[in-house]
């Protein structure tokens, strides 16, 4: 399936979306609730493209839209910087103090009248990444509660979860930082919930939680050796090279 | 005269609006006084019937066969309407409905400026019928749509007439029923579904509501018809947990229906199965969204998906299905019966048939109003509405709920069709149409509409969720006095951004109560930034009210109305209001017989 993507002609395949062929290339087109490997959720807004398909052309979202054959896509347009202009200011006066927001703020000279400011920061953008993260991994100890301006992320009534594992998924997926999680005397704190760390045996470095060690455990139906991803990867590397010189 | 052959029919109005004026206590009495009654030489059968539309006049009992309608019936008039009008033939003129445009008394109610203009499909049977009596149904010609398509029609006979029709969803966006029929039976992928959007939402529209109370079997019927077009063999109604009385009489009909052979295993021995189930709504406002609908079904959380891929083609679990609503549904039955032309005929070229109106605010007549397509707004509300209540100056109306937009006194010709009013800048929607008089403030209008939209967006797309949450900021500091003059133009340049960019027709239509006010009411946004006055006197922060020396007759009304002795003045002598105790209600404004009462702007600076 042939698609032009800023006059240059790009492959893509039947049910991929234009997010994924234009990052497949390097093409840039801003997001902040797409992340390689999940399905498009279309709530940033940011990845608005203009789609021409013949005479009639409309905006969409590049990570819910399903490519076809022909279309021209133009990924900056005058109209286009100018929406993206708009949610980069309702997203910077949610989260005016945001690191992530900021250099957005930046690249696209936003500015926010000062009568605007409201004094309820919050980092978390609503993206839901998080969630889908927390989803994928078969937990979901975490979803999207309420609606409209009260929406937020969070466990069933706020109560710490037994569904959760404290793996910190979530927080490794939220592009601004907006997750808690706090480490300290062997103890993870997430979620309001408290987990036992535990330290991998061959570096003793703490690298996860019990619970998550348990739930993967349970999966696999197999015991695990205690190994950080580092110390694992080395002794990966090592028994690689190992082999290698026997054939060399 | 006093005919003794004839058997009388009492239906009393059991609507919820009649309902809360205890008719069904009413029609309890009326029961048990006819029972054994030994004076009573008619026959006489009692009817609970759904909503009569006039719900402002009720609780409404009407008599046939002498279509005598009686209005306000309270449980005291019992005994005087058996013993006059259903022994002895007596009218009851007290009882009888005053026509304020004619200035008369009217026997029977379809004689009335409120029903004269209308014409009846979707609400053909409602008030005449009991919903729970599956006969009474039957006997107005129920269920014979479906024994013509199960055993005259094949399924592509059904959705050519359906599209011939030029039957548009009712439910919103208009989009052709039968089109949508013809793309979703074009897939070769089953399961499919067929779905009734009873999720009615926007304020002040309750015509799915009385549909789905006063005459459930239309819907099951037209259900059916579309299950056996598109193939379908089960269908869903999500129905909203607050309408107890719907639930309650969809799923009485559902269970009458299914042991009269209509629903379920081979119906009526045509081979062809289907069924229905109701799923009840938790009351969240997106949900009468189409994908967030489907979404609740699923038992996910009610939030919209993008559509890139139609629900005719990928909709519940993934599968083809028919969504339409309730009003839709119930069109379906009599363009079967009566063929696509009788139904062209009626209403406009590219808008056929009727549509439903709910008319609400500041109008005589409020209630349930059926009318054809490409009636005039002004007809809707001054002939049949019978014009603004206290003959006050008439400002504008607002159409299609949150999604909708104003219209103005100097648009009130335009016709009531999906076209037209999308033109204005407003929509038809669900065909909620509240009327305003001077004294409903426009920028409160718009702040009104953006609080109830921050609440019931469903929060998933950052336009809509924050977009949404500035303009209502930017609109209370406008009606708070702390609005600039920029500020009108970020409204308009954020709202096209959210129309543009957001990801579901909520949000996409969200900006349309802000947008036309501004359009059409921007001297009244000029007055509260610049002047500091509310014009209408809503806005309390912008307004002041003081008495006008030349006018003023001292007559003393305004003194008596104030609530809270803020009027001072002895008869016949100009009065005068002190500003300090004055709570600004606004009653002496609308109680003064000269017009003496003036409104001023704010009354320090801002």
């Amino acid at each position: 399936m042939l698609i032009k993507i800023d006059g240059k002609t790009y492959k893509g395949h039947p049910g991929e979306t234009l997010m994924e062929v234009a990052r497949r290339n390097g093409i840039n087109i801003p997001s902040l609730c797409y992340k390689k490997g999940f399905e498009g959720l279309g709530r940033c807004r940011l990845c608005l493209v203009e789609v021409s398909e013949g005479k009639r052309s409309k905006i969409v979202s590049a990570c819910v839209y399903p490519i076809k054959e022909g279309i021209e896509v133009t990924t900056i347009t005058d109209e286009i910087i100018k929406m993206r202009k708009d949610i980069i200011l309702l997203l910077l006066l949610r989260a005016p103090d945001n690191e992530y927001i900021q250099q957005l703020v930046k690249e696209y000279e936003v500015k926010a009248p000062e009568r605007y400011i409201q004094n309820d920061n919050d980092d978390c953008i609503l993206c839901g990444l998080c969630v889908k993260a927390c989803e994928k991994l078969g937990t979901k100890a975490i979803s999207l509660v309420n609606r409209g301006i009260t929406k937020k992320v969070s466990t069933p009534y706020d109560d710490p979860s037994k569904d959760c594992i404290g793996c910190g998924a979530c927080a490794e997926t939220c592009p601004t930082n907006a997750i808690k999680l706090e480490e300290s005397n062997g103890i993870r704190t997430i979620w309001n919930r408290d987990f036992d760390l535990v330290k991998c045996s061959i570096c003793g470095k703490y690298y996860t939680t019990l619970d998550a060690l348990k739930f993967i455990e349970d999966k696999l139906a197999s015991n695990e050796e205690h190994i950080c991803d580092t110390c694992k990867k080395k002794s990966t590397a090592s028994k690689f090279k190992e082999s290698f010189q026997h054939i060399y | 005269m006093h005919d003794t052959t004839i058997r009388k029919k009492i239906l009393v109005c059991c609507g919820t609006g009649c309902l809360a004026n205890n008719s069904y206590s009413i029609y309890e009495r009326f029961v048990e006084k006819l029972k054994d009654n030994p004076n009573i030489t008619v026959e006489t059968s009692i009817k609970a019937t759904g909503c009569n539309g006039l719900c402002e006049k009720g609780p409404v009992v009407k008599i046939q066969p002498d279509d005598i309608s009686y209005f306000k019936v309270s449980i005291e008039d019992v005994d005087e309407i058996i013993e006059k009008t259903i022994i002895n033939g007596q009218i009851i003129n007290r009882l009888l409905y005053l026509d304020t445009n004619q200035k008369k008394r009217i026997v029977n109610h379809m004689d009335a400026s409120f029903y004269k203009h209308q014409h009846k499909i979707a609400l053909r049977n409602i008030g005449e019928i009991d919903p729970l009596c599956i006969e009474d149904y039957i006997e107005r010609d129920g269920y014979k749509a479906l024994h013509k398509i199960l055993f005259e029609m094949s399924p592509e006979e059904v959705i050519d007439e359906v599209e011939k029709s030029g039957l548009r969803g009712r439910g919103g966006a208009g989009f052709p029923t039968g089109v949508k029929w013809r793309t979703c039976a074009s897939f070769n992928n089953f399961p499919k579904y067929v779905i009734c959007n009873g999720d009615e939402g926007d304020p002040g529209a309750f015509m799915d509501r009385s549909i789905m109370e006063g005459d459930p079997n239309t819907i099951i019927e037209g259900m059916i018809i579309c299950g056996y077009a598109i193939k379908s063999n089960k269908g869903f109604l999500y129905i909203r947990d607050e309408y107890e009385l719907a639930l309650k009489n969809m799923q009485a009909a559902i269970d009458n229906a299914r042991s009269h052979g209509y629903l379920g295993k081979n119906i009526l021995g045509s081979g062809f199965d289907f069924d229905l189930e109701i799923v009840r709504g938790g009351g969240a406002f997106v949900c009468g969204e189409s994908s967030a609908l489907m979404a609740s079904i699923e038992g996910n959380v009610g939030e919209p998906r993008a559509k890139y891929i139609r629900s005719v083609e990928k909709g519940l679990w993934d599968q083809p299905t028919v969504l339409n609503n309730v009003e839709t549904w119930a069109n379906i039955p009599p363009i079967i019966l009566n063929g696509a032309n009788w139904f062209k005929e009626i209403g406009t070229d590219t808008n056929a048939g009727t549509k439903v109106f709910s008319l609400v605010g500041k109008v005589k007549n409020t209630g349930l109003v059926e009318i054809p397509m490409g009636t005039k707004l002004s007809e809707l509300v001054f002939d049949i509405g019978g014009g603004i209540i206290n003959n006050r100056p008439f400002k504008a109306v607002q159409t299609g709920g949150p999604s909708g937009g104003c219209i103005p006194k100097e648009h009130m010709d335009v016709p009531l069709d999906f076209d037209s009013l999308s033109k204005m800048g407003s929509m038809m929607g669900s065909g909620g149409v509240i009327v305003m008089d001077d004294t409903t403030c426009m920028v409160e209008i718009a702040r009104y509409y953006m609080d109830f939209l921050s609440e019931e967006s469903c929060g998933k797309c950052t336009t809509c969720r924050e977009g949404i949450k500035l303009m209502l900021n930017i609109l209370t500091n406008i009606t708070e006095g702390k609005g600039e003059l920029e500020d009108i133009d970020v409204l308009e340049s954020l709202g096209n951004t959210i129309i543009k960019a957001s990801l579901c027709a909520l949000g996409k239509t969200a900006p349309n109560p802000v947008l036309t006010t501004i359009r059409y009411f921007r001297d009244e946004y000029i007055d509260h930034i610049v002047n500091k006055k509310c014009p209408a006197g809503v806005c309390k922060n912008l307004t002041t009210y003081f008495i006008d020396e030349e006018t003023c007759i001292g007559c003393g009304i305004c003194r008596k109305k104030c609530p809270v002795d803020a009027i001072s003045g002895s008869l016949k002598e100009v009065h005068v209001i002190d500003e300090g105790i004055c709570i600004k209600c606004g009653n002496c404004f609308t109680a003064c017989p000269k017009d003496a009462v003036k409104i001023g702007g704010a009354a320090y600076a801002y």
